[in-house]
């Protein structure tokens, strides 16, 4: 027989289950809506973020490529891009880079480089390239907006149509994305960046060595464009690829940096001290001219050697077997008569000893570069560089084709002018004549200073020499 | 006429009673609990929100001195200036060396200002001369501190959280000024070179 209040008990159960499910259902739906669209918006947020790594990793990439390009070749620049970036010529690059992170969403990469005309600088025609920047990461889960539109007005993503800015870039699609756009402008580095910069020990402990700067281009910190202690700068920096600096108290007008290193005897820097620096020794490869002038082929006694108004002129180039100049010789490298500006480059592919009363002398304008891959033992009278421009005399060391070590020694009763890029070698400076003062920029492969008391760096040679490096000037983001 | 009797059973008034106050103290809790929970949600909601607003706000100021080329710092009302990359049509520009070694766009020193203040409860963004933008609504209880170290600024957006129980600290709370629960850091490197100090580290 059916119970009546037993049937009544069972519904008023079921009534209550059901209507205590609604609201359980109902609370866990508000809060899966409130849970789902914050955890979409910290989604979105992490892949813009990690869209401008994208597109930051773009710039580094191409920076990797220029610098490359600095190698002697083959030096594998711009393999896999679609050109080499030049005057009206966009080099183009994509890479896209799996990743393990954020629901295994890759990053993509697009970057264009080139090379306007008008970031080329008039005073030294060195190419500044402009690098544009694409990152682009999916996004995972619904393309829902998110329920801020100041969200939305930030990041702009792309949810279901591809927001349209220009045809710069072609990897973009439809699908949801998040993108960032970055433009860099990026200049040469001078081979010449520091008053000394060596690749290993740097030493300044043998006399009581001042280290300053100062700017042959600008009156304010010059006088006719020689060294005015009066207009020191604080430019005068030190550095090294290595881990120690021996300063030994020297007056260093500037900062002294190091590659997580120490640096002992710093009590007379007036600079920063660093130890984040690192600058890539870029190898200088033997000249390979189309063209020289093939007399003579060795220089062995007092020599004239002609430059030329034209800079590159074969009859200016000169590939000799070595330089060897004692009692009153006298190497001459002649220009204009007028003074005017002449040039002329050397290659010595072996050594070059100026020793007893001997000395190279540069004729009035003369801009000389000079090559060896021996040893250099500038003694006697050292070399004259009669306007007291460094830059007006370059001395590049090659890169040695064996393991056996090289050397450059400048000394003699001269004054010293002139810049010495030479990684590969160990440069010593004993020289400097009575005054000790020596003017220019040394690169080392160690580097040590004897017998000196003064070096002033002349801060236009950063804008001149060989390119080393090249670094970010101008960054910014493409918000459109 | 006298009815049939129906055995009736009925519960005694002491089981009544005691049956309502066991009813009302279930209701009670049940009713407390639910208020607590309304109070909690809602509090969780704004927490979210008002988070969601200071990131939001923590990234348009990164965005900015990523690329600034001065700052100047001060609570609730920052400027940083950009270069004017764009033209008058919106289109980026191609930049000119500066002699200098640098670059500019547009002009030879121009830039475009963009300004960061709190007002009448909002957070307001202007660029340039457009128009301003609020970035954040509702937001009277937010301060943002703009420290400036150079080459590197720090932004510390606060807000006062509603979540309160007895005996909680101003941090805990979230009150503006104090070390709080609330605060959204960031601290970017400004990568271009300022105009406005002078920085030999970089």
């Amino acid at each position: 027989m059916k119970n009546p209040s037993r049937s009544a008990a069972d519904g008023g159960a079921l009534l209550w289950t059901t209507c205590i499910m609604a609201i359980l259902s109902l609370f866990a739906t508000e809060v899966l809506r409130a849970v789902s669209g914050r955890f979409q918006l910290g989604m979105q947020v992490a892949k813009w973020q990690e869209s401008l790594i994208a597109a930051e990793s773009g710039i580094d990439l191409a920076i990797v490529e220029l610098r490359k390009s600095l190698y002697p070749t083959p030096n594998g620049a711009w393999d896999g891009w679609t050109n080499s970036p030049g005057a009206g010529v966009i080099s183009h690059g994509l890479t896209t880079i799996p990743n393990a992170g954020l629901a295994g969403t890759p990053m993509t990469i697009e970057v264009d480089v080139d090379a306007p005309a008008q970031l080329i600088d008039p005073v030294n025609g060195w190419q500044y390239y402009r690098v544009r920047t694409l990152g682009w990461v999916p996004l995972t889960g619904p393309p829902r907006i998110g329920y801020n539109k100041q969200d939305n007005h930030l990041r702009k993503l792309t949810l279901r149509v591809q927001r349209y800015i220009d045809d710069l870039f072609t990897s973009e699609t439809s699908a949801p994305h998040a993108a960032r756009r970055l433009e860099a402008i990026v200049a040469p580095v001078s081979s010449f960046g520091q008053a000394i910069l060596s690749m290993g020990t740097l030493d300044l402990n043998n006399q009581n060595i001042v280290v300053d700067s100062y700017d042959s281009r600008d009156p304010t910190k010059s006088t006719n464009g020689l060294y005015d202690v009066a207009k020191r700068q604080e430019n005068g920096d030190i550095a090294t690829d290595g881990n120690l600096i021996q300063a030994g108290n020297a007056h260093v007008y500037g900062d002294v940096e190091t590659n997580s290193g120490t640096a002992t005897g710093v009590a007379n820097v007036t600079g920063v001290q660093r130890t984040d620096f690192y600058q890539a020794p870029i190898p200088i490869a033997a000249p390979s001219w189309p063209s020289i002038n093939p007399t003579p082929s060795v220089v062995n006694g007092t020599v004239t050697l002609n430059a030329s108004a034209t800079q590159g002129a074969p009859s200016s180039r000169y590939v000799l077997n070595g330089i060897t100049t004692s009692g009153n010789q006298t190497l001459t490298l002649a220009g204009n008569a007028d003074g005017s500006p002449s040039y002329i480059e050397i290659y010595v592919n072996g050594d070059v000893s100026v020793a007893g009363n001997s000395q190279i002398v540069l004729g009035n304008g003369v801009r000389a570069t000079i090559y060896f891959s021996g040893n250099v033992d500038i003694g006697g009278r050292g070399m004259l560089n009669p306007n007291d421009q460094p830059s007006d005399l370059l001395l590049y060391g090659i890169q040695p084709t064996d393991s056996s070590p090289r050397h450059v020694s400048l000394g003699g009763n001269g004054q010293i002018t002139a810049a010495v890029y030479a990684p590969d070698f160990d440069v010593t400076i004993n020289g400097g004549g009575t005054t000790g003062h020596v003017f220019g920029s040394v690169v080392g492969k160690t580097t040590s200073m004897t017998g000196v008391t003064n070096l002033h760096y002349d801060e236009a040679l950063a804008a001149t020499g060989l390119i080393n490096n090249y670094r970010i000037v101008s960054w910014i983001e493409d918000t459109r | 006429m006298k009815t049939a009797g129906v055995n009736r059973s009925a519960f005694l008034l002491v089981e009544m009673m005691v049956s309502v106050v066991i009813f009302s103290v279930i209701c009670m809790g049940l009713l407390m609990g639910m208020i607590s929970l309304q109070r909690n949600f809602v509090a969780t909601t704004d927490f979210a929100t008002n988070h969601a607003d200071a990131i939001r706000i923590s990234d348009y100021l990164a965005l900015d001195l990523r690329r600034a080329l001065t700052v100047q710092a001060a609570q609730n009302n920052t400027t940083i200036t950009v270069p004017s990359y764009y033209d008058t049509n919106g289109v980026p520009r191609t930049p000119t060396l500066d002699g200098s070694g640098g670059v500019y766009y547009g002009s030879s020193s121009s830039s475009v200002s963009v300004h960061y203040y709190l007002l009448g409860g909002t957070i307001y963004r202007q660029e340039g001369t457009s128009p301003t933008v609020a970035i954040a609504d509702n937001v009277r209880d937010f301060i943002f501190d703009v420290t400036d170290s150079g080459k590197v600024v720090t932004t510390r957006i606060t807000f006062t959280s509603i979540f309160t129980r007895a005996g909680a600290s101003a941090a805990d709370l979230g009150l503006p000024g104090t070390s709080s629960a609330t605060a959204v850091y960031n601290t970017t490197l400004l990568r271009n070179t300022r105009s406005d100090i002078v920085s030999g580290v970089y």
